[in-house]
């Protein structure tokens, strides 16, 4: 009797127990009333912190001649190496074996044929692309392979058209780092108006690949019957090269991309331009501009018009997609993965890249750097998922082509914001002229895709394809803008884009827009809390007991 | 960086080794087909007093010889070679793919082979030779394919001196990866079945006996 008293009672304590602690259950979140907790100063790993620029090659931004290859001078922070310019201007073929060691092209990678039409430049030309995985996967360890970051400590798998190089795919052979000529975006091509040209594409990737030559102007089968359309039903496999075949009669910025399992294949970034120039006597064309950026080498219809040429290629890339090759080694996992189990109808956008980079390593190699009263030649290609609409500060350029097509006098807009769908093109003049419309003056002006996704990283501002137009007064001597010291010893910080940093936390404002610290738990609280399951699990264990002695002594 | 400063010293000491080398020219040997690096097949390595045995080694490259192996996509003909201490090999290596392959050996001494390297690569379909004297010391060096993702595909061998000290990791049908996939595990209804019924019987020989004791006591 006295038991099933004992055991109600100790039930019915334990069911008020059980209420009352729900009020002292330890919570994440606490109201500080009226002392919030103090700014907290976290120094920022060394390790983490990058220099702006690293300055090096600081040779290769003069102006200079190689190989008898005129080059402008490219004070930017990264200039491209001269070598490749002078060596995909001339050919392969045509330079010295020091200019083609030092440009680290294939020899085989441009060979300049016969001049059919006898007017100064070569017109069969046979361009050699290979498919290069960067950030991919590392059987060795816990690190990846050909690293290739798009922003400080951010390395997303990319898939990428190279030019076909010699030697290791990394820097050196104690380097994961990916070679210079391996990167976003895939290269731009430049070929001229009615020359033969053989694009071959060498399938070093473990899925099949193709080139589509969107835009240009190719017939749909080779001259031996094969497929040069690059659709999907004759890809390339691993291992495999295919040769497609153009004479382009019209020219204009255009397009190529892989058409296997094109959604995918074209976010992984296996997209970028091909430019074909008007024919013109002695017109040496720059085939390839690795990382698109300044042409160094303009072709001579450009030269005649312009001061300066610039190729903008706008990509996104979606963390999930770009994730998939870091997940497994086996290629039929990763195929798996990356046709059935991602869906791209439900995919999003996470990084924007301006030629291969975003903000704050657009500075780096993808500014426009102006003088006063220049006349530049901007090629724009949209090769993300979305819509861009992109807007200069400070000045109103005028629409020349769309998609390649010269525009008439009458659609030759002049605007601050172009909005341009996916794989549209668009040729635009922008004088830096100051007279109030073309420009409002010398200034470190940017230029972004104006849609608010656009200028973030993974959801961090300033990010995305953000760059600036910087007239060169205003540069200091690595290239880089000046006044902008307070921001770039924020954002050139792995920790910023894994978003660990506060922004604006400088001078004064480091205690007023710091990181707020944590508040001390209510420790009444939580001691209550504890004891009293610790009685209630004592509570149970001696209901259990005494259950079972009961059943033993029943049993008996 | 190195780079800036030296650059210029860099390139006057590659020009000089140009002129006053002939064995540095001799290292580096290319064409429109491939490439060769730091081949050697004249000087002995400082702990070999003559050269043990030669070896004429044929390596093919390519695609076809990863369908041998589950979840590759390039390969050698062979993973593994073995050679005496002090051995000269002959490689011949051919190229049966339509794109690039090399086949580089790490781990070499600096003195004969500058980075410790021998590199020989192919633009395309084609055949090299080179060759090289491996020293005296028992040791495993890293053969691969260093193209984007080809050694991890697969592309990966080891050359062992002396039966070597060990195996490298991620060798095709040798030795384990580092950093391993994961793949599905084959349950069936039947291997499914037979753990619950494991479950079963375990159970009852644990607990059964008491609880049917208690029941026949009952009915006692």
């Amino acid at each position: 009797m006295f038991k099933k008293y004992f055991v109600w009672g100790l039930l019915s304590i334990v069911a008020a127990l059980v209420v009352v602690i729900t009020q002292w259950l330890p919570i994440l979140e606490q109201h500080a009333r009226a002392n919030p907790p103090k700014t907290v100063f976290r120094n920022a790993d060394n390790a983490n912190v990058e220099k702006p620029c690293t300055n090096d090659h600081v040779e290769w931004r003069d102006a200079q001649e190689i190989e008898g290859v005129t080059l402008a001078a490219s004070p930017s922070c990264e200039p491209d190496n001269p070598y490749t310019i002078a060596s995909s201007v001339k050919g392969t073929n045509n330079v010295s074996m020091m200019t083609l060691m030092q440009s680290h092209l294939a020899q085989d990678a441009v060979i300049m044929g016969e001049d059919l039409d006898k007017d100064g430049d070569p017109d069969v030309i046979h361009i050699k692309l290979e498919v290069v995985e960067l950030n991919g996967f590392s059987p060795d360890g816990d690190f990846l392979m050909n690293t290739y970051d798009i922003a400080p400590g951010l390395q997303p798998s990319l898939w990428v058209f190279a030019p076909k190089m010699q030697g290791m795919a990394v820097k050196n052979s104690n380097s994961r780092v990916a070679h210079p000529l391996l990167r976003a975006p895939s290269p731009v091509i430049r070929v001229e108006q009615g020359d033969k040209v053989f694009i071959t594409l060498e399938n070093t990737h473990y899925l099949p690949h193709t080139i589509h030559l969107h835009g240009v102007d190719h017939p749909w089968l080779t001259a031996a019957g094969h497929d040069n359309d690059g659709m999907e039903e004759h890809a390339v496999f691993p291992g495999k090269q295919h040769t497609y075949e153009i004479q382009p009669r019209h020219a204009g910025t255009m397009l190529y991309h892989c058409h296997v399992q094109t959604a995918q294949h074209f976010m992984m970034g296996l997209n970028g331009m091909i430019i074909v120039e008007e024919n013109a006597p002695n017109n040496w064309v720059q085939t390839f501009n690795i990382g698109a950026g300044q042409v160094r080498h303009p072709a001579v219809a450009v030269k005649k018009m312009y001061d300066q040429e610039y190729d903008l290629h706008y990509q996104s890339l979606d963390k999930e997609l770009a994730m998939i090759p870091q997940q497994a080694n086996d290629p039929r996992l990763i195929s798996q993965k990356m046709s059935r189990e991602y869906n791209m109808t439900t995919s999003n956008e996470n990084y924007f890249l301006l030629n291969g980079h975003s903000f704050p390593y657009t500075l780096r190699d993808a500014m426009i750097i102006a003088g006063e009263d220049e006349r530049i030649k901007l090629h724009i290609a949209n090769l993300q998922r979305s819509a861009i609409a992109l807007h200069f500060h400070g000045h109103k350029a005028t629409v020349m082509a769309y998609d390649g097509v010269d525009a008439p006098a009458g659609l030759q807009l002049t605007r601050d914001v172009f909005d341009i769908a996916t794989a549209q093109r668009l040729d635009l003049s922008l004088k830096t002229k100051n007279d109030g419309l073309n420009s409002y003056g010398a200034g470190l002006w940017m230029f972004h895709d104006h849609v608010p996704t656009g200028t973030t990283t993974d959801g961090m501002e300033p990010g995305g394809n953000m760059a600036i137009l910087a007239y060169k007064s205003l540069l200091d001597e690595q290239g880089m803008p000046k006044m902008h010291d307070a921001l770039f010893n924020d954002i050139f910080n792995k920790e910023y884009y894994a978003k660990q940093r506060p922004l604006w936390a400088t001078g004064n404002f480091a205690v007023l827009l710091g990181d707020a610290g944590k508040v001390a738990p209510n420790y009444g609280e939580l001691i209550a809390f504890f004891t009293v399951i610790g009685v209630l699990v004592g509570a149970f264990i001696l209901i259990l007991y005494s259950y079972l002695q009961r059943k033993v002594h029943d049993t008996k | 960086m190195i780079q800036n400063k030296s650059f210029f010293f860099l390139i006057s000491l590659f020009i000089c080794t140009i002129i006053f080398s002939p064995i540095s020219l001799a290292n580096m040997v290319m064409d429109e087909k491939g490439m060769v690096m730091n081949a050697n097949s004249d000087n002995l390595p400082k702990d070999c007093p003559q050269i043990s045995e030669t070896v004429n080694l044929i390596v093919h490259a390519g695609q076809k010889y990863a369908t041998k192996f589950n979840g590759k996509m390039f390969a050698f003909d062979q993973q593994q070679w073995n050679v005496k201490p002090c051995a000269k090999i002959n490689i011949t290596f051919i190229n049966d793919d339509q794109i690039r392959h090399q086949f580089m050996i790490h781990g070499l001494p600096g003195y004969l082979y500058p980075d410790g390297m021998v590199h020989l690569e192919l633009y395309g379909e084609g055949e090299l030779k080179a060759s090289l004297i491996v020293p005296s010391q028992k040791k495993t060096y890293l053969v691969h394919c260093e193209l984007a993702q080809h050694a991890e595909k697969g592309m990966k061998a080891q050359l062992k001196v002396g039966g070597g000290d060990g195996d490298l990791p991620n060798i095709s049908a040798i030795s384990s990866p580092i950093k391993m996939d994961a793949y599905s595990i084959d349950w069936t209804m039947l291997k499914w079945g037979g753990m619950v019924i494991l479950v079963v019987v375990t159970l009852i020989f644990v607990s059964g006996r008491w609880l049917l004791f208690r029941h026949f006591s009952r009915r006692k």
